[in-house]
């Protein structure tokens, strides 16, 4: 089992190191100065010139990669382009629990409704209330973010107007405005768990242990109990690496329209504005995220099943 | 075992959510805190995520000078009029034909931690603005006119030799040529004074709690969220009413307009304002649109055929429509613009509006006399947009077919990422016959500050920095070199304006339209004045309450 987890911690090695070259050589191939993308209306070619130089952008692309690299290793993220004189860190630091507080509410809320949601649709497998639901679930998983929150807003608005409890629209601070941003962000993620655990508890249904369980003639709901469903829920732990990615990508939009100060808002922003430096930084702190998340899983994976350890 | 774990996590997560969902209980969100004697004032900066910078010679984005014109204040301001007024300067005398600057300080000016502010302070924030630590600032490019400035910015000397502290009340500005607008470019933050003991004993943070000489302090700085700021006790014009300005960014201004529209902002729109939204809030009381100083103007390549002909560019330009442009295509978002000098503006002239008018006949005999009659042997040109302005996209597809009617001519749209549009903008500044350069594009401008210099000089004079497209007329110079310096506001404005005719005859620029800012002030906010430039400048904030 070691040597599985040092192989995986050598290839996250691998896709982080791909992830800075990646990210540093598209901001560098982009179209468009960055200097003068900040200097705005207000060009001076001398100050063009310095500012060049003090970005380190008058280097060779491969100069800039190394030194980048290096600042990396040290924990510097360099310098913000929008920002004067703020450090990359300082910019992320505080969107960082942010984010974190967020995801990780709506990847529970996502999975306590989504685990049942899937073992319900699977023990009434083909009956209506099973293509109802998951009917359900696909829109659910379907419909964007995008369109989701302007129609999370009417009904908000609808209750403001007519004197009804509403919640706040957009901000963060207070309890209650973490509500609707996290409903949003765990709408898709439960679609997709309830899938997974449908399909999972179907095949495991199907399984050879379960027949004779129910052949010697065990009570159906000990079989499902003892049986499938502890079974069926090893499949959703490999399902947590994508479905984090999947809360990142969704915060982006999530962040953006609710105003909420975490990664994702920053991150739309600087690709707005060029800000390279803070791009990359993001960029790299969501890879490194999604790369441990699935680490994590495989590691769990090889604990609760011996299948995979033997392997 | 494994099983139990995982129960353990999803049990423990359950409680969590628990938790925090009964913590929030669905009682109707009441404001944060109860107003107290003046009120909170909640107000929107839009477009952000973070507030860019608040150290005075650091502002750039509008979202920051806006609020550094809330903290800190410099020697002159506009009033709520735009004329010159005084700030910590309680007068000013000028010498030697415009060139030397003698001001004033108030007595007993305070910065908002009591301490005194003296004609030191006001040499101290100027050296500090144009030393190369503020490389990125913006002091170089409103006021490298200072004698010695540009010493200090490049590191030769510490010290600007132009700026002279005669005695703790009087600060003396030389200039190395005489300027009417100086006085306008000091009310640019970039000038502002700050505190040297506070910058010193905190220099990198200490914007988290700055305060200077404004109506407001920083009261916290939450990054990536919000500021908020309280009122300065010591503001020279008495302390401001309103207990507290809260100020969220905003980067989305739909979501904005929702908070608005859901009680939990007072002012939105300064910024940035969900323009699809418009028809939904244009007849509420609280919807205020003004005018403002912000053009958005085709622009020619004159140094490269075809538009090196003043002909072709006549044609061009009288062959547009704007009415049906603005009114149709645009909806009357924006105000159609046919002068140089923006009404509202210092120097602006009606009649001027007349000399680019649409007129088709006119428009078919300058092609022809061009050498192109019937839009025949036209070469193929592309007209260049950015892809921020999902307006562009509109014009630019309305004003194609408006040549190809009126011209018979043949347009092709060339549309760039903003970026890449910028570069070749640049492309074409720096090397006007490069295959890179642009053959005709739109652009915008605005108003740094409201003086018709920088409408006019700023944008036409031959060589000057956003000359982009190289117009040059040696009449136009002329008059626009003695108009910046002429100190006689009377003889100065009709210099101007005959350049500016000289300019919209040769179609230097074809101005298209000029932007509303739209906005949503509640009823509750009293003694608020809207000017040409949105908020800002605000004459009096110590007059502005929040009511219940």
């Amino acid at each position: 089992m070691w040597r599985t987890i040092l192989r995986r911690a050598l290839s996250l090695i691998f896709v982080l190191f791909s992830v800075t070259f990646l990210t540093f050589i598209v901001s560098y191939l982009a179209p468009g100065d960055p200097v003068r993308n900040m200097m705005g209306g207000r060009q001076d070619p001398v100050r063009y010139v310095f500012l060049r130089h003090l970005y380190g952008l008058d280097q060779p692309w491969f100069q800039q990669y190394a030194t980048f690299v290096l600042h990396l290793f040290q924990g510097n993220l360099g310098y913000s382009f929008k920002y004067p004189e703020r450090p990359v860190w300082d910019l992320i630091a505080t969107g960082v629990p942010v984010s974190l507080k967020l995801g990780l509410l709506a990847l529970t809320l996502s999975l306590l409704i989504g685990v049942p949601v899937g073992i319900f649709a699977a023990v009434h497998q083909s009956t209506w209330k099973d293509t109802s639901i998951m009917g359900a679930m696909l829109a659910l998983y379907s419909i964007p973010s995008f369109v989701m929150i302007p129609i999370v807003w009417v009904i908000d608005l609808a209750l403001y107007k007519a004197g009804l409890p509403y919640l706040p629209v957009a901000g963060w601070g207070t309890p209650l405005h973490v509500i609707l941003p996290v409903l949003v962000l765990a709408a898709a993620n439960v679609g997709f768990i309830a899938r997974i655990m449908r399909n999972s508890m179907l095949e495991v249904m199907r399984q050879d242990f379960i027949r004779t369980a129910r052949a010697k003639g065990l009570p159906e709901r000990l079989v499902l109990r003892r049986h499938v469903f502890r079974n069926a829920l090893l499949p959703l732990l490999t399902v947590l690496g994508p479905a984090t990615a999947f809360l990142i990508t969704g915060a982006f939009v999530v962040e953006n329209l609710f105003a909420i100060p975490g990664i994702g808002y920053l991150s739309i922003q600087a690709i707005g504005q060029r800000d390279y430096p803070v791009i990359q930084a993001t960029t790299i702190l969501l890879a490194l995220s999604v790369v441990l998340m699935n680490m994590i899983t495989d590691f769990g994976y090889t604990l609760a099943d011996p299948r995979v350890r033997i392997e | 075992m494994s099983y139990k774990k995982n129960w353990n996590l999803v049990i423990s997560a359950f409680v969590i959510v628990g938790i925090l969902l009964a913590g929030c209980a669905p009682t109707k969100s009441a404001p944060t805190a109860a107003p107290a004697a003046g009120g909170t004032l909640r107000w929107s900066l839009e477009g952000i995520n973070e507030l860019p910078a608040l150290d005075p010679p650091l502002a750039g984005a509008s979202q920051s000078v806006g609020v550094i014109s809330l903290v800190f204040e410099g020697l002159v301001r506009l009033d709520s009029d735009l004329n010159i007024a005084p700030a910590g300067a309680e007068s000013w005398d000028v010498k030697d034909g415009g060139k030397t600057f003698i001001f004033h300080i108030r007595k007993d000016l305070k910065f908002a931690d009591g301490s005194p502010v003296t004609a030191e302070d006001f040499a101290y924030s100027l050296n500090r603005a144009f030393s190369p630590d503020f490389a990125n600032g913006n002091a170089g490019y409103y006021l490298s006119n200072i004698i010695g400035s540009t010493d200090v910015t490049e590191g030769k000397a510490a010290t600007v030799s132009g700026v002279k502290v005669i005695d703790p009340q009087t600060l003396e500005i030389d200039l190395q040529v005489p300027s009417v607008y100086f006085l306008y470019q000091l009310t640019f933050p970039a000038s502002f004074v700050v505190s040297k003991k506070a910058i010193e004993a905190n220099p990198t943070n200490w914007t988290d709690t700055a305060f200077g000489t404004g109506p407001f302090m920083v009261k916290e700085w939450k990054h990536n969220q919000s500021i908020t700021l309280i009122p300065n006790p010591n503001y020279w014009l008495g302390k401001p009413q309103v207990s507290e300005i809260e100020m969220p960014f905003i980067q989305d201004p739909a979501t904005a307009l929702k908070l608005y529209q859901t009680g939990e902002l007072d002012i939105m729109g300064t910024y940035n304002f969900p323009t699809d939204q418009l028809p939904s809030v244009s007849a509420s009381p609280d919807f205020k649109q003004v005018n403002q100083f912000f053009v958005t103007y085709i622009g020619f390549n004159n140094a490269r055929p075809p538009f090196d002909n003043v002909k072709v560019r006549q044609a061009f330009a009288k062959a547009v429509d704007k009415a049906t442009l603005i009114n149709k295509v645009l909806e009357g978002a924006v105000v159609q613009a046919d002068t140089l000098i923006p009404p509202g503006m210092p120097g602006f002239n009606e009649s001027a509006a007349k000399i680019q008018e649409l007129s088709l006949a006119e428009a078919k005999s300058l092609l022809a006399e061009a050498g192109y009659p019937d839009g025949k042997d036209f070469p193929k040109v592309s007209f260049t947009i950015n892809n921020q302005d999902p307006n562009y996209a509109k014009i630019a597809a309305t004003l194609q077919q408006m040549w190809k009617e009126n011209l018979g001519v043949d347009v092709e749209i060339n549309t760039e990422e903003l970026s890449k549009f910028n570069d070749d903008l640049t492309a074409t500044a720096n090397n006007p016959t490069d295959a890179a350069a642009l053959s005709f594009y739109i652009s915008v401008w605005g108003a740094d500050y409201p003086d018709p210099q920088n409408f006019v000089s700023q944008q036409l004079r031959t060589d000057v920095g956003n000359n982009n497209g190289h117009y040059s007329n040696a009449e136009f110079d002329k008059l626009v070199d003695q108009a910046d310096v002429e100190p006689d506001q009377t003889k100065r404005l009709p210099m101007y304006q005959q350049a500016e005719q000289i300019a919209l005859t040769e179609i230097g620029w074809l101005p298209l339209y000029y932007g509303k800012a739209n906005l949503l002030i509640s009823s509750k906010v009293q003694g608020i004045v809207v000017t040409p430039q949105g908020l800002f400048p605000q004459g009096d904030w110590t007059k502005v309450t929040v009511g219940k």
